[in-house]
């Protein structure tokens, strides 16, 4: 190999390094998508991440960006393996007879088997609308496990809160049926 | 020669393994296979109740009667392509499996013409220097004389 040459590939692998180490800096530096939760402790108020995926009860699917802005929403990310989200489910049903009427109940059944999560709304007696977000990628936007999650979206479409205590729930349900 | 044909053996003896291992396979090699979706490890290496719900899931397809690709492909329709373990034989997954193949034979390659390289590019020994005629002369004298 000639000088030239030689010089030249030496110059390519040391650049190829320099840009695989600048692309792995840019990517730490970067990595501030943390999610809706992450924000609201943050004290930011985000606009709720849209999403469209298919309802369990195989009636199409819900597409949260053409509901965003004209309903309250309350976003319930729960799945069928989750023993605790029975009782924030159960918890959130009995509200929407309250308020069903103002603000739009969606379930996101998250990392779970479609068949699994049909039979457990039944169980459950769970009637508001879930989608299933089977890969988790949607649950990811809002901040990732643990579950369960709950989101209260104002008519806004701003996201102003997640249930963080169970004596939270009626103070945001006011807060959003408000709105 | 004889390396081939162990190696053509080997796979006449190894297809019809494979082969069984897709019509009916086991829940523990299905386990291995197929990532727990809340834990990032295996379901063999969790017993969270998500792990256990997808094994139950498992052990009841492979009842009736279901082959394996039949069930990594309603585990992938249900939780995308990151509940397998390993990326699939096809499509973008091929690149996961043949990119360390290539590297390492490209490396062994680079590696080999570089040694070739360098051991031809080596100078040959300059022979012994040749002593003084006459101090060889000498020299054997003395040794005949310590000798004798």
């Amino acid at each position: 190999m000639t000088r030239p040459a030689r010089l030249a590939v030496q110059g390519l692998a040391v650049a190829l390094v320099a840009g695989l180490l600048a692309l792995l800096i840019w990517r730490v530096a970067n990595d501030n998508n943390k999610g809706v939760g992450q924000a609201l402790s943050d004290g930011h108020h985000p606009t709720a991440p849209a999403f469209d995926l298919k309802r369990l009860d195989g009636r199409g699917s819900i597409d949260l960006a053409s509901i965003r802005g004209k309903k309250p929403i309350v976003l319930d990310f729960w799945a069928s393996w989750c023993v605790p989200c029975i009782h924030e489910s159960k918890r959130l049903e009995a509200a929407r007879k309250n308020y069903g009427g103002k603000i739009t109940f969606i379930g996101v059944d998250t990392k779970d088997f479609s068949g699994d999560a049909r039979k457990w709304l039944r169980q459950n007696g769970i009637t508001y609308p879930s989608v299933h977000d089977g890969s988790g990628a949607v649950l990811a936007k809002w901040g990732g496990l643990p579950i369960p999650r709950i989101f209260f979206i104002a008519r806004s479409g701003k996201v102003v809160g997640e249930l963080i205590t169970e004596e939270d729930l009626p103070r945001y349900l006011k807060q959003i049926a408000a709105s | 020669m004889r390396r081939f044909l162990l190696v053509l053996v080997a796979a006449f003896l190894v297809a019809p393994v494979a082969r069984a291992s897709e019509r009916h396979p086991s829940l523990a090699e299905l386990e291995g296979e197929v990532m727990c979706p809340v834990c990032g490890t295996t379901l063999d290496q969790s017993s969270s109740p998500a792990a256990q719900q997808i094994k139950r899931l498992i052990a009841a397809r492979i009842a009736a009667g279901d082959t394996k690709t039949t069930i990594k492909n309603l585990l992938v329709s249900q939780y995308g392509e990151a509940i397998l373990a390993a990326p699939e034989h096809k499509g973008f997954g091929l690149v996961a499996w043949w990119l360390p193949i290539a590297g390492i034979v490209t490396a062994a390659a680079l590696l080999g013409i570089g040694v070739w390289r360098w051991s031809h590019s080596r100078e040959a020994e300059p022979p012994p220097a040749r002593l003084d005629p006459a101090l060889e002369r000498r020299l054997d004298d003395e040794l005949r004389r310590f000798e004798a």
